[in-house]
């Protein structure tokens, strides 16, 4: 892996270079809180904010949409539309890019997935490392660091971004930016060996991950479950904003007067009440409470099985999106039987 | 395929649910190349006011005993019933304090001729008849309704979604008015399908589209009583445009 440093005053010099890779979007503030979104001028981009509301997964995964339109003696006619927009997505951080990575698997894996392959083939990734606030707990994740899933990724040295080439893709860039990118001393070295040991002192939330497949083993009959369904409002907020939350329906859209439509996919979450329901009116899960436990042995302990890691990257949106103030730190702690929950 | 028989009616409202259909410009000459529409006065005093139906759209609550009759000829009509808008399918705004005194009411508005009106306590549809289908919304999303049309020409029931609107919200990408403003949102316990119209404009939202499937209400009470909301004031707000999951059986 190349690493090369990037003075911080030409970074938006470099946005501009970038652009010739595709549509530059970067996190930008909306009334305190961020967005990913495609950026009109570079003074808007906001590299030091928290957490976006929606992850990444909004641009290869959208909310809504057609896989393809049905045409009755025709078949059928796959959408198409937008997915050849190249997207550079500059200031992903470390949490959000493995939580892309954990999608590709679920998308590319077993069932393939063309357009979400497509978007994400058609999407570069600048990461940016950060700071963690009272609900990161990334490290506990084991996702506080990336070594793939990004064509660059910066840190912050002080006066200039160390940054680490991931891909063909973004050796070109830098080496479309001219001179711009300088080779990194072994000063800059130490300088992020002593800030990426200072990040590590600076969680404030931890979750003890290992052995915890087990611990959901032994805990599938804890009260516990039916504490959470008496709270959860089944809103799905959680789902909405999880960068590795990919369940979604599929649906025909027919049109009016034909026999023609298209089939739509939009994001769905095990917390609603007909997620497990199924013709004839039998429902899997009819409990609120059956729901969410379903949500936390998925993440922890069904993604460990299929893919060897849990399905949760720490990037703490569960917890600031709850309207109920359900917290994955507290709900960890009470499986594991300690007493006083993680602090916040 | 033959056209299906359709009547359009109105009970007690403000016609806000015919109206989407009738603004559905764009659409008009689809629906009515799809659809005999034999019954539907307000678009047409041109109508047969007998014939069979193979589907009734109804708006309004039935909020006096000749809306109650002509809501019962009207099932005796048609093959499916289709409630149109929160009005009809859950009460609405006309329900929401239903059970005070009717006669007090009455005289409160029109004095000694308040004894001699034809008011009924507010009844959403499938409380007086058998109702097959429903589309809520005050008014109905114009939308849902040329979907659920589609679909029943195509011999399948209407699909839509039954989680509240926070997903939709959250799909959209909003701030939460709820947890950075702390501001009296019914969106946990209110059933999607709006797109978060009202939150994606800043405004909470009122629960115009009556309940989510399995609402909890219970605990979200506990959580607006705990930003200092009065109980009282939260479930009058809640039971403006439908009864609390839990109020009726």
């Amino acid at each position: 892996m190349k690493i090369l440093k990037l003075p911080k005053e030409k970074l938006d010099f470099f946005a501009s270079v970038v652009q010739q890779f595709g549509e530059v979007h970067a996190p930008v503030e909306q009334d305190g809180k961020y967005v990913f979104q495609r950026l009109s001028r570079w003074s808007e981009a906001r590299l030091d904010y928290d957490r976006t509301i929606l992850p990444p997964k909004k641009y290869t995964l959208p909310p809504r949409e057609t896989l393809f339109q049905y045409r009755a003696g025709q078949g059928y006619l796959p959408s198409t539309e937008g997915l050849d927009k190249r997207i550079v997505l500059m200031g992903v951080h470390a949490c959000d890019v493995y939580g892309l990575n954990l999608l590709d698997q679920v998308f590319s894996g077993r069932y393939d997935d063309p357009p979400y392959q497509t978007r994400r083939k058609n999407m570069a990734i600048i990461g940016i490392d950060c700071r963690p606030d009272g609900s990161c707990f990334c490290r506990s994740m084991r996702a506080d660091f990336v070594d793939r899933g990004f064509d660059l990724f910066f840190y912050d040295i002080g006066d200039y971004y160390l940054t680490l080439v991931g891909t063909a893709l973004g050796d070109d860039m830098v080496l479309a930016t001219g001179p711009l990118f300088e080779k990194a001393s072994p000063e800059d070295i130490d300088e992020y060996k002593r800030r990426s040991s200072s990040k590590r002192q600076a969680f404030q939330l931890e979750v003890e991950i290992r052995d915890l497949p087990e611990i959901f083993e032994m805990e599938y009959q804890s009260g516990i479950w039916d504490e959470l369904g008496e709270k959860c409002l089944s809103c799905g907020s959680c789902s909405m904003v999880c960068p590795t939350c990919y369940c979604h329906d599929v649906a025909d859209d027919a049109q009016l007067g034909s026999r023609d439509g298209g089939r739509n996919r939009s994001w769905d979450s095990c917390l609603f009440a007909a997620h497990a329901a199924v013709a004839g009116g039998e429902n899997f899960r009819n409990s609120r409470a059956s729901r969410i436990k379903l949500r936390y042995y998925h993440k922890h302990r069904g993604f460990v099985a299929e893919y060897g890691r849990p399905g949760c990257v720490g990037c703490g949106r569960c917890i600031a999106a709850c309207p109920v103030e359900i917290h994955i730190g507290d709900v960890i702690a009470k499986l594991r039987g300690i007493q006083n929950a993680p602090s916040r | 395929m033959s056209k299906p028989s359709v009547g359009i009616f109105g009970l007690t409202g403000c016609a806000g649910d015919q109206l989407v259909i009738l603004n559905c410009e764009d659409q008009l000459l689809d629906i009515a190349g799809a659809l005999n529409i034999r019954d539907f006065l307000m678009a047409s005093s041109d109508r047969d006011a007998g014939c069979d139906l193979d589907l009734a759209l109804v708006e309004g609550a039935v909020l006096t005993k000749r809306d109650e009759a002509a809501l019962k000829r009207i099932r005796r009509r048609s093959k499916l019933l289709m409630a149109l808008g929160t009005c009809a399918v859950w009460g609405g705004v006309a329900a929401m304090d239903r059970d005070a005194d009717r006669s007090k009411l009455l005289g409160e508005i029109y004095g000694d001729l308040g004894a001699g009106y034809d008011s009924v306590p507010a009844r959403a549809l499938r409380e007086v008849v058998q109702v097959d289908l429903n589309i809520t919304g005050c008014p109905i999303e114009k939308e849902q309704f040329l979907s659920a049309v589609a679909n029943l020409l195509n011999g399948d029931p209407p699909l839509f979604p039954s989680y509240p609107v926070c997903a939709e919200c959250k799909m959209r990408e909003n701030n939460c008015l709820l947890i950075e403003k702390s501001e009296l949102c019914c969106g946990p316990l209110t059933v999607a399908g709006c797109d978060a119209r009202c939150p994606g404009l800043g405004v909470p939202c009122v629960g115009c589209r009556g309940p989510a499937d399995d609402a909890n209400v219970a605990s979200a009470l506990a959580m607006f009583q705990g930003k200092s909301v009065p109980r009282e004031k939260i479930a009058a707000k809640l039971r403006t445009f439908a009864p609390m999951p839990g109020d009726r059986s």
